[in-house]
C-alpha cells in the first residue's frame, strides 16, 4: 500500500465487495453469512484477497478466507476497523 | 464438469440498468493496466463493456490443463474492450487432452471458432530422468511434442477452428541449479526445446499461433506469475494478477485473427522522434545520437519505429511545423528515418485531427486502423476527444518509454508477416507515383488505361484462403454484408460445388496491389444469391468491381445460373457501396425483406464492362503454390 494511502473504511470495503459480488451497491451490511451470497465463489475469493492486499496491505491466503463463514469474518482477515464508518 | 455458456447477443444479457460505455472504462484497461483494479471491478467493467454496440460474436473453447476460471474471466474483459463478444466453452480441470482425442460431444456441438489450450510446464508429462544421454533426451522432446501434436491435428480435423496454443513458462525452482540450463537432462534445457518444437509446427501451420508464455512469465517474473499459493489451493497455475496479462496477449492474438490489429502508426515530430524543436534549434542542434544519452534513447526509438515499418506498419507524420523545417529534420546525419519511410506526411499548423482525418484518406484505411504518438498532452487530448476511433497512447513525455507503451497496447500485432505485409509500404509510395500520373491526365480513363491493369480473377484457390479469410474479417468499408467467416467456413465454402466464389489480384504498371477482392454467393435453384462482396479500398475507383462483376457473371453462364440476387445489409461503415448492385444494373427486390435484395438476369451474351483491366484465372497449380508457400500462407 502507498504511504499517503489511508486503509479503506468498513463502509468502503463493503462497496467494494458489493462490487466484486455483482450485487447492487449498498446490498451488504457486514452481517450476512457467507453462504448465503449468490455469487460466493472462487472468483470472489480472489478479488477479496486482491482488494485487501492492494487497499489494505495484507496479506492473506486462500485457505484463510476458506476458513470464514460471514461477512464480519471477512472483515476481521482484512483488518478492516469495525467501528471505522 | 465442462461448461459452457452461451449468450449469443452479448448485449442482450446485459442487465437492465446497463448504461453507455463511459470513455474511462477503456483507460482501465489500457496502459498502464492494474492488474488488481481489473480483478477488483470485473463485475463492473464487464457489464460496461457489454453495452457496447455491434460486439463481434466469438465462440472460444478454453482447455485447460490447470485451472481456467480466472483466464476465462479476464480474456472475456479484455476482448470485450477490443469490440468482440465471446461465448466460452471450459473443459474441466486438466481434461484439455481427453476433451480433444475422445471428442466430448459438447466441445463437438459447440464448434468453436478458437481452441486456446491453457498448459503449463506442469503439464509436461514426463521430464528426463538425471544423467539421460542427448540422445534419449531428444527421444523424449520428439514423444511429448508428438503427444501435444496429435490433439492439434485432431482439433484440425474435427473442429477446424483456429489453435492457440501456450508454449511453456519456466517452473521457479531449480534443483540442479544452473546446470538445468544446459545439461540436457535439466527441466529448464527440456522445456526450451519443447519450446523449439512447438515453434517449428507453428512456422508450418498457418492456423496454429503459439501464445508465449516463456515470454510473458519472464515478462512478469516469475514469482508473481506462478503465485504458488493459488497452485495448491486452486491449482491455478497462474496467479490471478499475472492471468490480467496472460489474458491481454491471448486477446491480442484473437484480435489479430479478427484484423482488429492497427495499421499505421502516426507520429508527431519535436520530442518524439528527436529532442528539442527542429524549427526554433534547427537540424544540427537536436537531440539525436549515441553522443547524448536522451538522443540515444530517441534513436533508439526511431530503431524501433524503423523495425514496425519494416514488417508492414504504415508510418505517417503529424506535425505542427513548416513542411521544409520538418522535412529537413530527417537530414539530420544520425536520423534512422527517412523521408522515404513515410506513407504520409502532414506538416502544418492546421489541428491535427483535421490532419489524421486527411491522412486517413489518404491511405484509405479507417481512422480506427491508426495509432497517434504525440509527447504533447493537450495534442493527445484533443485528438482523443475529437478523434475517439483514434488510438491515443498515454506515452507521456519520456522517449525511453515510448516504445515500452506501444508494446504493451500489443497494437499491431499479427498472426503472420507475409510478402503482402512486407510490401505494404512499397504500395504506397507506387500509390503516390500513381496520383503523380494521374494529374497527368484530363480524362480519368485514361489515367486508368495507363495504369496497364491485370487483374487474376477465379474461384478460392487453397493458396490465397487464409488471405481471403483476413480480408473477410477487416474489411468493413467496401462491404456488402459485412459477413465474418472463419478459415474453416471459408475452406469448406471453397470445395462446395453449392457455391460461387472468386477473388481477385490486381496488379499494374507500378505493382502488385495484391489479393483485393472477395465474392461468395451460394446457388438456389437457378439463382445465385449473394452472401459477400468485399473489396480493399486500396483500389477505389480502379473498376476492379465491374472486372469482379464480368468474371462473376461468366462464371453464372458457365454453370447454368439464370438470376443473381444481390444483398446490401447496411452497418456504421458500409454506406460507400449501398448503391453497389444498382449502379451495376440491379433493379430493387422487395424492401420489406432484411438486406432489401437487388436482382439481376444473367444474359446469354455478356457485353464486357471492364474496360481498363485486363483478366487472368489462376495461372497455377494450386496445389504446388500451397504446398511451396504453406509456410507463409497469410499473403
Amino acid at each position: 500500500m502507498p504511504e499517503n494511502q489511508k486503509a479503506m473504511t468498513r463502509k468502503e470495503f463493503l462497496l467494494e465487495m458489493d462490487d466484486i459480488l455483482g450485487l447492487r451497491s449498498g446490498t451488504l451490511r457486514g452481517d450476512e453469512k457467507l453462504d448465503e451470497l449468490p455469487n460466493w465463489d472462487s472468483t470472489a475469493l480472489i478479488g477479496l484477497i486482491v482488494l485487501a492486499e492492494s487497499m489494505n496491505d495484507v496479506h492473506i491466503s486462500p485457505e484463510q478466507v476458506i476458513g470464514c463463514t460471514s461477512v464480519a469474518d471477512l472483515l476481521k482477515l482484512a483488518k478492516v476497523e469495525d467501528n471505522a464508518s | 464438469m465442462p461448461h459452457s455458456d452461451d449468450h449469443p447477443n452479448p448485449t442482450q444479457a446485459l442487465d437492465s440498468e446497463a448504461k453507455a460505455v463511459r470513455p474511462e472504462i477503456f483507460k482501465e484497461m489500457r496502459f498502464p493496466v492494474d492488474p488488481t483494479t481489473i480483478l477488483r471491478k470485473r463485475n463492473s467493467l464487464k457489464r460496461e463493456l457489454l453495452a457496447q454496440p455491434n460486439l463481434t460474436p466469438t465462440r472460444i473453447a478454453i482447455l485447460g490443463g490447470s485451472t481456467t476460471t480466472e483466464v476465462k474471466a479476464m480474456l472475456e474483459l479484455f476482448l470485450l474492450a477490443q469490440g468482440i463478444g465471446p461465448t466460452f466453452y471450459e473443459s474441466g480441470y486438466n481434461r484439455y487432452s481427453e476433451d480433444i482425442l475422445f471428442e466430448n460431444p459438447e466441445l463437438m456441438s459447440f464448434k468453436p471458432d478458437v481452441v486456446y489450450i491453457h498448459t503449463t510446464w506442469q503439464n509436461v508429462s514426463q521430464f528426463p530422468d538425471l544423467m539421460e544421454s542427448e540422445g534419449e533426451v531428444e527421444h523424449r522432446v520428439r514423444n511429448e511434442a508428438a503427444r501435444f501434436e496429435s490433439l492439434w491435428e485432431k482439433i484440425a480435423s474435427k473442429l477446424g477452428a483456429l489453435i492457440i496454443q501456450n508454449n511453456f513458462d519456466l517452473p521457479r525452482l531449480r534443483p540442479l541449479g544452473n546446470l538445468e540450463a544446459f545439461e540436457p537432462f535439466g527441466r529448464l534445457h527440456f522445456l526450451t526445446r519443447l519450446n523449439a518444437e512447438f515453434a517449428s509446427y507453428a512456422g508450418k501451420h498457418p492456423r496454429f499461433l503459439i501464445n508465449d508464455i516463456h515470454y510473458l512469465s519472464a515478462q512478469v517474473g516469475l514469482d508473481e506469475w506462478h503465485g504458488h499459493t493459488y497452485w495448491y489451493s486452486f491449482h491455478m497455475a497462474v496467479s490471478p494478477t499475472a492471468t490480467v496479462a496472460l489474458a491481454q496477449n491471448v486477446a491480442a492474438l484473437v484480435k489479430s485473427v479478427y484484423g482488429r490489429s492497427k495499421k499505421c502508426l502516426v507520429l508527431d515530430l519535436d520530442n518524439t522522434l528527436w529532442g528539442g524543436v527542429v524549427g526554433d534549434d534547427g537540424v544540427q542542434n537536436l537531440i539525436l545520437g549515441r553522443d547524448h544519452a536522451v538522443g540515444e534513447a530517441f534513436l533508439d526509438f526511431q530503431r524501433y519505429v524503423k523495425d514496425l515499418q519494416r514488417r508492414g506498419i504504415l508510418l505517417a507524420v503529424c506535425s505542427k511545423n513548416d513542411i521544409e523545417n520538418a522535412r529537413e529534420g530527417f537530414s539530420h546525419p544520425d536520423s534512422i528515418l527517412k523521408l522515404d519511410d513515410f506513407s504520409a506526411f502532414k506538416a502544418n499548423w492546421n489541428p491535427k485531427p483535421e490532419n489524421l482525418r486527411e491522412i486517413a484518406a489518404e491511405l484509405n484505411i479507417g481512422l480506427d486502423s491508426i495509432v497517434f504518438v504525440d509527447d504533447n498532452p493537450a495534442e493527445r487530448a484533443l485528438v482523443a476527444d475529437q478523434l475517439p476511433e483514434v488510438a491515443v497512447p498515454e506515452v507521456g513525455s519520456d522517449v525511453t518509454l515510448y516504445a515500452e507503451i506501444l508494446e504493451a497496447e500489443h497494437y499491431f500485432e499479427t498472426p503472420r508477416i507475409v510478402q503482402d505485409d512486407l510490401n505494404r509500404s512499397a504500395f504506397y509510395k507506387s500509390n503516390a507515383q500513381r496520383e503523380a500520373q494521374q494529374s497527368r491526365f484530363n480524362n480519368y480513363g485514361e489515367f486508368l488505361a495507363s495504369l496497364e491493369m491485370t487483374a487474376e480473377i477465379a474461384p478460392f484457390a487453397a493458396v490465397y484462403l487464409e488471405r481471403i479469410t483476413q480480408l473477410i474479417n477487416k474489411t468493413n468499408q467496401f462491404n456488402l454484408t459485412t459477413r465474418r467467416y472463419t478459415g474453416a467456413e471459408v475452406e469448406a465454402i471453397a470445395e462446395d460445388p453449392a457455391y460461387v466464389t472468386l477473388y481477385g489480384r490486381l496488379s499494374d504498371k507500378f505493382g502488385d496491389n495484391g489479393l483485393v477482392s472477395v465474392l461468395i454467393g451460394h446457388i438456389a435453384g437457378d439463382t445465385l444469391e449473394m452472401d459477400l462482396w468485399l473489396m480493399s479500398c486500396r483500389v477505389l475507383n480502379r473498376e476492379m468491381e465491374l472486372a469482379m462483376f464480368d468474371s462473376l457473371v461468366e462464371q453464372c453462364q458457365t454453370r447454368g445460373i439464370r438470376k443473381i440476387k444481390g444483398v446490401y445489409i447496411p452497418s456504421k461503415k458500409n454506406g460507400m457501396v449501398a448503391d453497389h448492385y444498382l449502379k451495376l444494373g440491379f433493379s430493387a427486390g422487395d424492401e420489406t425483406v432484411e438486406g432489401g435484395g437487388w436482382h439481376f438476369d444473367v444474359p446469354e451474351f455478356w457485353p464486357i464492362r471492364s474496360r481498363y483491366i485486363r483478366r487472368t484465372g489462376n495461372p497455377v497449380d494450386q496445389k504446388s503454390v500451397r504446398d511451396a508457400e504453406a509456410v507463409s500462407a497469410y499473403p
